[in-house]
Parts: C-alpha cells; sequence; structure tokens
C-alpha cells in the first residue's frame, strides 16, 4: 500500500528528517514512535502530500505522491488529525459527509450514495448516537471517533492518524486502539503516531522509531522496542515485561535504593 | 430539517410581506387604491406622479435595498465561513475601504456620478486584488491569518488615504458630498444603477452556489481541507473573488452600509446551522428583508435621509444580543 | 442685530479719537488692537479674501486656494500671482502655521460664523501667533460693516466706506424690491446640492441665506438643520416650483432624469444654475459675493419686481469687488451659460 523510500522531509531550506525507509501492506498497523520535535508531524504532512519531499519517494498503492493530483490523493489515504472542537456547529454526520468530498464533482453535493456510506462509517464505529449531535458539543473521545469515521468515509486504502489518543481518557484511548485493530482486519492499512509504547505493542505489527528526523530503527514491536531504544529516544529506564498470552508493557525500571 | 424548513418558510414571507409594505409607504402619499391599480395590471389608470413614485423611485429603491441586503449577507456569510471567524464581516480584506477612496477620489476630481461608481467598483476590487496578492506572498504562515492581517493593513492605508482626501477637500462642495457618499444611502439609486448592479453580483453569487458544498470544509483547519481533496488555496482565492465581487457591485450604488454583513450571518447561522449550502440562501433572504425594512424607515420616518447604516446598527444590535442569548449551541 | 450696531457704535467713537493706533472691537466682541493699519493681511478664508481684496488688493497676502486659470480671467493679472496660502478656519484647516508666519501678516481676517467654537478658536491662533485676529460676521446683511471694520484696520476707510454704502445701498434695493412681491407671490423654491441633486439646505442654513433673504420659500424650511440629505419623494411632495442649483451635472440631469419629471418645476423648466465665476454667486464662499446671488435669485423668481439690467450691475460688482470690469464677451459666458437664466 505504501512504500517509502530513503524519504528526506522538512521545509524549504530546513531538512527536520531523512533516511527513511519503509513499506505498509494492507492490513497493517505500523506505530510512530518518538520525542516531541523529533518529526513526526513533518513526517505525516509529507507523507499525506501536504509538504512535498526533499527527497525519495512515497508511494501509494504504486504510484508516486507527486504524481496525484489532491483528489487522488484524498481517495486513497485518509487523514485523522488530532480532535480538535472547531469553531462552528456541524453535526456529527455533516462532518463524516465531508469525508467523501474526494469523491465529488467541482459543483456537486453528496447524493444518497454518499450518505449511504458516511452511515456505514459511523455505524462502523458505532457512534451512531451521535450524529445528529454537533461536533463542538460532544467529548473529545467521541470527536476523535467522528474525525476517524469521516477519514473512512473516504474509502481510504490507507490511513494516516496524528496521535489519535492525545488528550483522551483511558477508556478512549483503549477504545480507539481497538478500533484501529478492527479496520485493518478490515484491509486498511494503517499509520499512527503516539507517545506511549505500549500502544504499539497494543495494536501496531510495525513500530518506527523516530528521533531527530532519523529512523532509528523499524520492525515489530517487540523487537525494537527494547530499554535501550528508549533511553536513546527519551532519556529514561525503563523495562519491557511480559504480562503472558503475548501482551507486553513498559514500566520505568525502579530507582536504586 | 423541519426547523429548517420553517426558517425558510418564515424568512420568505417575511420577505414578500415587508416588499409589499415598502411599496405602500413613502413620504409621497400613494393611496391604496392605485397600488391596486397597479397590482392588477391597470397602471395606465395611475396618474403620472404616481407612477413615476412607483416605478421610478419607489421601484428600483426597494429591489436595491433587497439587492445589496442580500450581496452584503452572502459576501459575510462566505467570510465568516472561510476565516473560521464568525465575527469576520465582508471588509475585513478591505472591498469597503478600497470601494470608499475610489469614490472618494472621484468626488475629489468632480467626476460624474457614473464614474463615482465605477471607482468605488474598480477601487473594491483592486484594494482586495492587493492584499490578496501580497497575503499570498506570506508563505510560512497560516494563510488565513496573513490575509487577515494584511487586510487590516491595507485597509488602514487606504483608510488614511481617505482621510488625506477629505482632508484636502473642498470644505464647502467636495467635502459634504463625500460625507454623504461615506454615510451610505440608497437615495440616488436610478434603475440604470440596478441594471449594471445586479448583474455583477449575480455573477458573484453563482460560483458560491455551485461550491456551496465545497465551501463548508474551508472552516476546517488548512491541511485537513487538503487532505480531504480541496484545492484550499484555489477555493479561497474563487471564494474571495465571488464575495469581493459581490460586494462591489453594492458598495458601488450604495455606499457604505455597515452591519449587515456582520450580523445576518450570525442570525442565519443561530437558527440553521453552519452548513453553507442551508446557510447562505437563509442568509440572503434575511439579509434583504433586513436591509429593505431599515431602508424603509430610513426614507420614511423623517423628511430627510436618515444613514442607513445608523439604523443597521442601531435595530441590528439589540437583535443579535437577543438572538445571542436565546441560542445555546455553539456558533 | 446686537454686535452690528455694537461695532458701529465702537467705530464712530474710536473715528473721534486722534490716536495713532488702531483698534477695532470685531464681531465677537474682542477688540483688535494693531500699533498702526495693517498692510499686509492674511485673509483665514474665502470670504475674508473676497473683502480684504476688495479695499484693497495689494494688501492681501495670499488666497487660501490657488485659483484655477478660469476664475483668474475675471480678475486682474496680479491676483494669479497671489500664492496660496491654505486656510485658518474651524472648518478645514490646511494652512501651515508657520507659512502663514512666513508671510509676515500684521492680521489675520476671518468671516463667516461667529459662534463661540469659532470665536475661541480665533483666540487660540491669536495666542499661539502673536498676531492679531479679527473675525467677522459672514451674513450677507453684515458685509456693509464688515467692510467698514476693515477699512479701519486696513487703513483704507475711505474705500472700505464707499464699498460698504454701495453695497448697503443694493441691499436696501433688493430689499424694497422683495416687498413689492405680496406673500402668496412668493414662489417655494427648491435647493439641490450634490451631484445628484439629494442633499440641500435645511430651513436657516446658512447654504440658503440668499433665499432667506428674498423671502422666498426654501421647501426645506421644516428640516432645522444645515446640509441634509433628502428622499426624492419628498422633493415630490414639496413640489417646488423653482429648482436652483450649483452643481451642473445635476442641473443637466433634473431635466431629463424621469423621477423628477413631475416636479412642478421641471415641467415648467424654472430649473436654473448659478454662476460661479470667479467665485460662486449663490452658496459658496459664503460671502459678499452672494449679492450676485441675490440679484440672480431675485430676477428668476421675481421678474417684475427686479427689473433692472442684470448685466449693468454685475459689471459693476465685479468691477468694484474684483477690481476688473468683464468684458462683453465674459459677461455673455457668465449669463449665457445654459441654465442660468430662461430662455
Amino acid at each position: 500500500m505504501l512504500e517509502v523510500d530513503s524519504l528526506a522531509f522538512g521545509f524549504a531550506g530546513r531538512v527536520v528528517g531523512q533516511g527513511i525507509g519503509f513499506t505498509l501492506a494492507a492490513g497493517e498497523v505500523m506505530c510512530v514512535l518518538g520525542p516531541n520535535g523529533g518529526g513526526k508531524t513533518t513526517l505525516f504532512r509529507t507523507l499525506l502530500g501536504l509538504l512535498p519531499p526533499l527527497g525519495g519517494t512515497v508511494r501509494v498503492q504504486g504510484a508516486p505522491l507527486e504524481a496525484l493530483t489532491r483528489t487522488e490523493i484524498a481517495r486513497r489515504v485518509g487523514y485523522v488529525p488530532q480532535a480538535h472542537v472547531g469553531t462552528f456547529a456541524f453535526t456529527v454526520r455533516e462532518m463524516v459527509l465531508m469525508g467523501r468530498t474526494a469523491h465529488l464533482g467541482a459543483f456537486a453535493s453528496p447524493a444518497a450514495r454518499d450518505r449511504e456510506v458516511a452511515e456505514r462509517a459511523i455505524a462502523s464505529l458505532g457512534i451512531e448516537h451521535l450524529a445528529h449531535r454537533p461536533f463542538t458539543e460532544i467529548s473529545g473521545g467521541e470527536r476523535q471517533l467522528a474525525l476517524v469515521a469521516r477519514a473512512l468515509a473516504q474509502d481510504p486504502v490507507l490511513l494516516v492518524m496524528d496521535e489519535p489518543t492525545a488528550s483522551l481518557d483511558f477508556g478512549n484511548q483503549l477504545r480507539v486502539l481497538d478500533r484501529i485493530g478492527e479496520l485493518a482486519r478490515r484491509g486498511i492499512a494503517v499509520l499512527f503516531s503516539t507517545h506511549d509504547p505500549d500502544h504499539a505493542f497494543l495494536c501496531a505489527q510495525r513500530a518506527l522509531l523516530l528521533a531527530e528526523g532519523r529512523a532509528l530503527e523499524v520492525g515489530a514491536p517487540r523487537e525494537v522496542i527494547r530499554p535501550e531504544t528508549l533511553r536513546r529516544m527519551y532519556g529514561v529506564a525503563v523495562r519491557i515485561v511480559d504480562a503472558g498470552n503475548g501482551q507486553h508493557a513498559c514500566l520505568p525500571e525502579p530507582a536504586p535504593r | 430539517m423541519r426547523s429548517t424548513l420553517l426558517a425558510y418558510v418564515l424568512a420568505l414571507a417575511a420577505l414578500l410581506a415587508l416588499t409589499a409594505l415598502a411599496f405602500t409607504v413613502g413620504r409621497y402619499p400613494v393611496p391604496i387604491g392605485q397600488l391596486i391599480d397597479l397590482l392588477i395590471g391597470k397602471s395606465q389608470a395611475l396618474p403620472p406622479t404616481a407612477r413615476t413614485v412607483l416605478f421610478e423611485i419607489r421601484g428600483p429603491r426597494v429591489l436595491s435595498a433587497l439587492l445589496v441586503g442580500a450581496a452584503l449577507a452572502a459576501a459575510g456569510t462566505a467570510y465568516q465561513g472561510m476565516f473560521r471567524n464568525p465575527l469576520v464581516s465582508p471588509d475585513i480584506l478591505g472591498v469597503s475601504t478600497g470601494a470608499a477612496l475610489g469614490a472618494v477620489g472621484a468626488i475629489f476630481l468632480s467626476l460624474g456620478v457614473f464614474a463615482t461608481q465605477l471607482f468605488a467598483f474598480g477601487g473594491g476590487l483592486a484594494a482586495v486584488a492587493l492584499v490578496y496578492w501580497i497575503g499570498s506572498r506570506m508563505r510560512g504562515h497560516e494563510p488565513m491569518l496573513a490575509l487577515v492581517l494584511t487586510g487590516v493593513v491595507i485597509g488602514t492605508l487606504l483608510g488614511s488615504a481617505i482621510a488625506l482626501l477629505k482632508y484636502l477637500a473642498d470644505p464647502y462642495n467636495q467635502l459634504p458630498a463625500i460625507t454623504f457618499w461615506l454615510l451610505g444611502s440608497l437615495a440616488a439609486i436610478a434603475p440604470q444603477d440596478l441594471a449594471v448592479a445586479a448583474p455583477l453580483a449575480l455573477a458573484g453569487l453563482a460560483p458560491m452556489l455551485l461550491l456551496r458544498w465545497r465551501v463548508n470544509l474551508l472552516s476546517l483547519p488548512d491541511d485537513e481541507a487538503r487532505a480531504l481533496g480541496v484545492d484550499t488555496r484555489r477555493l479561497r482565492s474563487v471564494v474571495v473573488a465571488a464575495a469581493t465581487l459581490m460586494t462591489a457591485a453594492a458598495v458601488a450604488v450604495s455606499g457604505i452600509i455597515g452591519w449587515v454583513g456582520l450580523l445576518i450571518p450570525h442570525a442565519a447561522r443561530l437558527v440553521v446551522g453552519p452548513h453553507f449550502g442551508r446557510l447562505l440562501p437563509l442568509s440572503m433572504l434575511i439579509g434583504a428583508a433586513f436591509l429593505l425594512a431599515v431602508d424603509t424607515l430610513c426614507r420614511t420616518i423623517a423628511p430627510i435621509e436618515v444613514p442607513p447604516g445608523v439604523l443597521t446598527a442601531l435595530i441590528g444590535t439589540p437583535f443579535f444580543l437577543w438572538l445571542f442569548a436565546l441560542s445555546r449551541r455553539g456558533w | 442685530m446686537r454686535p452690528l450696531s455694537g461695532l458701529l457704535v465702537c467705530a464712530a467713537l474710536l473715528a473721534s479719537s486722534a490716536r495713532a493706533a488702531t483698534a477695532v472691537v470685531d464681531a465677537t466682541g474682542r477688540e483688535i488692537r494693531l500699533a498702526a493699519p495693517a498692510q499686509r493681511v492674511y485673509a483665514a478664508g474665502p470670504p475674508a479674501s473676497l473683502l480684504v481684496y476688495a479695499i484693497d488688493p495689494h494688501k492681501l497676502l495670499g488666497w487660501t486656494r490657488a485659483l484655477r486659470p478660469d476664475e483668474a480671467a475675471f480678475l486682474p493679472p496680479d491676483a494669479a500671482r497671489l500664492p496660496e496660502l491654505g486656510r485658518l478656519t474651524g472648518r478645514g484647516n490646511s494652512a501651515n502655521v508657520e507659512t502663514v508666519l512666513r508671510a509676515r501678516p500684521q492680521l489675520i481676517v476671518d468671516v463667516g460664523s461667529t459662534s463661540p467654537y469659532f470665536a475661541s478658536l480665533a483666540e487660540r491662533v491669536e495666542a499661539q501667533t502673536g498676531i492679531p485676529y479679527a473675525l467677522f460676521d459672514g451674513r450677507i446683511e453684515a458685509t456693509p460693516a464688515t467692510l467698514r471694520a476693515l477699512g479701519r484696520l486696513m487703513g483704507e476707510q475711505a474705500r472700505a466706506e464707499r464699498l460698504a454704502t454701495w453695497y448697503e445701498a443694493e441691499l436696501a434695493d433688493a430689499r424694497r424690491r422683495v416687498a413689492l412681491v405680496p406673500r402668496d407671490a412668493r414662489p417655494r423654491v427648491y435647493y439641490g446640492r450634490g451631484i445628484a441633486g439629494l442633499q440641500t439646505g435645511g430651513g436657516g442654513s446658512i447654504n440658503v441665506e440668499v433665499l432667506d433673504f428674498l423671502g422666498a420659500v426654501n421647501v426645506a424650511e421644516e428640516a432645522r438643520a444645515g446640509l441634509v440629505a433628502v428622499p426624492i419623494e419628498q422633493i415630490l411632495l414639496w413640489n417646488p416650483e423653482v429648482i436652483l442649483t450649483t452643481d451642473p451635472d445635476f442641473w443637466r440631469a433634473a431635466r431629463q432624469d424621469p423621477r423628477w419629471r413631475a416636479v412642478r418645476a421641471v415641467e415648467t423648466q424654472r430649473v436654473y444654475l448659478s454662476p460661479h465665476l470667479p467665485f460662486g454667486w449663490f452658496d459658496f464662499p459664503p460671502g459678499a459675493n452672494r449679492l450676485l446671488g441675490v440679484w440672480w435669485a431675485g430676477k428668476l423668481l421675481y421678474p417684475r419686481a427686479f427689473d433692472f439690467d442684470l448685466r449693468a450691475k454685475v459689471a459693476e460688482f465685479y468691477q468694484l469687488f474684483y477690481h476688473r470690469e468683464p468684458t462683453p464677451a465674459q459677461l455673455d459666458a457668465l449669463l449665457g451659460e445654459p441654465g442660468v437664466l430662461p430662455r
């Protein structure tokens, strides 16, 4: 689905990162971990085609991003930003319907088919009860789910989610991660960023550790998330605990007495 | 959905009622009997003065009040959505100030009525073009913020040019004319003004109606809108051009009438929500009705003309505060 | 008329004293003291420029606005060479005080409103510059008194007296003629300003002083304000018999615009355009020049009572006040311009 090759990214005159390379297949979930300022957001914007790459290529379904129009990109890649309050009180249904824009002509409005797709997206995330509510009046977690529904309405093959669990309560965090797993099972490739290494353990098959613009490691979470790599990225001492039946978690190293 | 339909029906009914009322009132008394004659097609039976009043004076004035009100409301609606800020008026990019400078310049040079309107129209377009050109050169800044700041700065610059012209103007002759133009008025509207302004305003309205779905996405952060497949730069420039065309056409014939572009989209949004496809027509209906009501008052409550900007502020502000107090949800 | 009579008394008293210093009380009651009659006078606004120039053109330091060529054609050649000094009155100052000072005036004269606001402005400028600032009443009837006071201040009493006496006689003559016209024969007049003619002078405003002097009925009398805008329907309702204007665009438009067709003045073709060279006759500048407006409007409104030779009177005024008798061709141009007089 997504092939990234020797990608250098940043702004004109400022290289934020380089040497990024990985592939993501359908149904795979990749988690991007990294400290603040490490370049996660800039990387994501480049992968979405919002910033031109400074070097290397990004291919979605085999086609390089530069060769695709905005509309074509939007039909393949769904972007889920961090949940924001927004200024205007669109209903959740209206918000999700906006995801259909890439499938509409320039002067067209959504038709019955588009409404169906939007309803399905809403239902698949279990937020039907929120559909008529104003976006500005629902909780942060509900907003995040609504934004995921919007991205799903685009009928994408790849979802790019920028810190989808930020500022969510514990329960909502787990729910969102759960949905990510479901989406992957439906065949969508998912790329998401997070601060919490445990999230990678919970739902990702691949992890990319991004620090100072470079990929420290790319691979299965169990392999790349190790005390040494975490110390290099975050500067803290942790240990990985095996909770049995395949689940792992990070815990801080107990302080020496 | 039901409340939207109700809102539309009410607004349309109010508009029709006000239009009918506007034809019946005026400083020059036209008896009801003559009005009925007019309606049933017996206009030949009317005395010539009554015909002049209804066809040449009240008719164009009523129609232009509707046109200007609708145009300003539409432009305000588009801008408020685009700038994600419900406190934005159509003048944020300087169209009114540019038009004022054009008109004041024409008055200063003692050119005629048509030239004044032409300069006003051209001035409005030129000001926004300048602001847009400079604003879009500011890379590295959030595009909307760059536009707003540039608009404020250029607007101030143009305002000082106006002040200079007022200062240099002949205080006996040109200065009063300038002052009156700046206060805004529909008093001097003639049928030919309408014949020119209406097509221009419609030319601005057309793209807005066609793109009404996509305009909704302009109220999302730029990255999101682009990721959803919208070429935000191009869409913004089209919306700005369309709104500017409508506003410039309106200001060229009416002078500066404030508050309509700010207040009416707000009021309409409190009723039907921010969805542009629903909001735009209602905004225009309410804007037309509002300005018609105001202008009818302006030309009837005293032997002299009251500047409409004064009344729009006096009436509009408490009305808006009342609406705001009633509403509970967000913008 | 209290300031006027006070002025006359003071002037008379002072004329009888043998002091070399000149002291005159201006229309605001302030005493203007000069060591000697002023030879260099700065006129702060157009009505003042006119009177100072009339009394002695060589003592006027400059105009408030440079003369245009068509205006200069009615004045002697050196008039056009006087510099532009800007105006220093309350309404729109454009004079740089330092520029004024550089011209070294011995006296600043202003003719216009004598309300406390303008009086206090005069005091401020006098305090700021150290130059005596005399403020006189600009109303038509006050012109003779203003002329006499200025004559004293400029040391040109004889000349000023001649002008004042002539002006008084003309005003008296005009009043006599007006009195001949019965009340009900006085037409209703609309004075239209601005290119659309939709602005007018309200009742008692300075813009319609000529109409008030002539006892004509200003249709906008009920609007007791200065310059106001009126809806066209209101004008139709007032239905004036005569329309006077100073704007050529409006004059042309009023006769063609279908909206004005129903107005009686348009129907009977009594829409007239005021001449304006070298200075306006009817409204602005609001100074002594408006005597011309009195004659002109008087002739239009009361043709039988004002049955004098307008050309001769106009020529006399121009000779006296502008120091240049207009040539027959110039008179033709002035009075023959479309709209000035009935065909």
